[in-house]
């Protein structure tokens, strides 16, 4: 990396101002971690938008300081009220004498038995806060993972709807002809279907049997018109994979006396070079 | 008020973490009006700063100790989120979609005002310094910093190519380098 170009173009101060988005920021994190003359340049840039920030500083009304002290007692009981900097002493709970019985021997017993019994509590409260709060989190996730199947179910089931419509039309056509294409290749055995629409045009293929094309290669298919193949465009390979589907050619086919697939390099040739399956109308 | 004393990065750490009255008084003294000037920079409204100071503060004093000293200063660490709170606190009020439909010659204007009505407060220092820099470098400073546009926001509101935004970015915050140098 060119870290003088990198750093002439700027990216370094829009890290600093904010003006990355949340990927662009940790590339920039990154390659700061990567190259020390970058974090140089950040540092300085950092400590110029600080002495912009002084330069610009206005002092809050005089009654802010305690104002925002009491917000922070009251919300982080943890705050001490001007304890010793240096020694943190170790706390002693306070304990309120409740009438206290005779025989001293015994109420130190009740009375450490009522400090284990409220610390317990305490620590069971704070355990099983925290467990609810775990759960609700999972159950929130839990639901939201069901919204997202439920989803994708949906959207399969109308897929699937509209496929299955798809073939009730095609079967309630009675002008559809089913033409089975054979191997023309000895001693291998290749096989697909095509639903053919004489009056409407259209033109389904179903493969049966058609191994995966080798690497740089592609099916094409073919109408046999008058004894010449017109091309109806490659088979993508996803439709080899998926066998028993039936997938519509986008060219309409009004006229011809047979069909045929063959190997082709892919993207197809003008004419075929390998034909490998053949059916008659 | 007594002496003023003047703790490092580490020691103020280490006192924050103390969460005791006397660190906050510290804090407070120290940090308040520079906090205080970056959230006027953003919202311009004094309540609304004032409400945002305190959330800026209380956010710190609880967030202690999460900071990590590795990720960068504890200054930057504070007025980074004077910042975010700030520009929350704008986006919350729907100011800042307010201002992203204006075109990018009124935005210029708003700056500048916004940098008027701020005249009148006691700062002096910077005010000269930032109008030192011309206008177009001045707005595209602020839009990012002070009201959290990013490039591509900033380069469509002021039409103007991304890579000429950060090349002005670069030239603003290098003059501002020199004028702090010097």
């Amino acid at each position: 990396m060119n870290t003088k170009e990198y750093i002439e173009s700027g990216i370094l101060e829009a890290y600093i101002l904010g003006a990355l988005t949340v990927e662009e920021q940790a590339e920039v994190a990154a390659n700061i971690a990567m190259y020390p003359e970058l974090a140089i340049e950040v540092a300085a840039i950092e400590l110029a938008m600080q002495q912009f920030a002084e330069s610009n500083a206005i002092e809050p009304p005089i009654q802010m300081q305690e104002q925002i002290w009491n917000a922070i007692s009251k919300e982080t009981p943890a705050a001490k009220p001007a304890a010793p900097v240096q020694t943190p002493k170790p706390v002693t709970p306070k304990t309120i004498d409740i009438a206290r019985p005779a025989g001293g021997h015994q109420s130190q017993w009740q009375r450490a038995a009522v400090w284990i019994a409220l610390v317990g509590s305490v620590v069971t409260n704070v355990l099983l806060w925290n467990q609810k709060s775990h759960s609700e989190q999972q159950v929130a996730a839990v639901q939201s993972h069901m919204d997202t199947m439920q989803a994708q179910q949906q959207q399969k089931f109308t897929a699937l709807a509209a496929s299955y419509q798809k073939v009730k039309d095609m079967m309630a056509d009675t002008s559809m002809q089913t033409i089975v294409m054979h191997t023309v290749i000895k001693d291998k055995p290749m096989a697909a279907t095509i639903y053919w629409g004489k009056q409407s045009g259209d033109t389904y293929l179903m493969v049966d049997n058609l191994p995966m094309p080798p690497q740089g290669m592609q099916y094409q298919m073919w109408v046999i018109k008058d004894g010449k193949p017109v091309d109806m465009g490659v088979i993508p390979n996803d439709y080899i994979a998926s066998a028993d589907v039936m997938n519509k050619f986008a060219m309409q086919v009004k006229d011809g006396q047979a069909f045929a697939i063959s190997l082709e390099k892919a993207g197809g040739n003008p004419t075929p070079t390998q034909v490998c399956v053949l059916g008659k109308v | 008020m007594p002496t003023t004393i003047i703790y490092s990065e580490e020691e103020l750490v280490l006192l924050l973490k103390q969460q005791s009255r006397d660190a906050f008084n510290y804090l407070y003294r120290q940090y308040s009006a520079v906090l205080y000037g970056v959230i006027n920079k953003v919202v311009y409204d004094e309540q609304i700063a004032q409400d945002v100071l305190q959330e800026v503060f209380v956010k710190i004093w609880n967030n202690i100790p999460q900071y990590n000293p590795d990720k960068g200063r504890i200054y930057t660490w504070m007025i980074n989120i004077a910042r975010n709170a700030a520009i929350d606190k704008l986006r919350s009020k729907g100011e800042i979609m307010k201002s992203k439909i204006q075109t990018g010659e009124d935005v210029v204007n708003n700056v500048q005002g916004g940098m008027k009505t701020e005249q009148s407060t006691d700062t002096i220092g910077l005010k000269k310094m930032v109008s030192d820099l011309k206008p177009e470098y001045q707005t595209i400073v602020n839009l990012a910093y002070f009201k959290g546009y990013t490039l591509d926001e900033i380069s469509k509101t002021l039409g103007i190519p991304l890579g000429t935004v950060k090349t002005r970015m670069r030239y603003a915050i290098n003059m501002l380098r020199q004028q702090f140098n010097n």
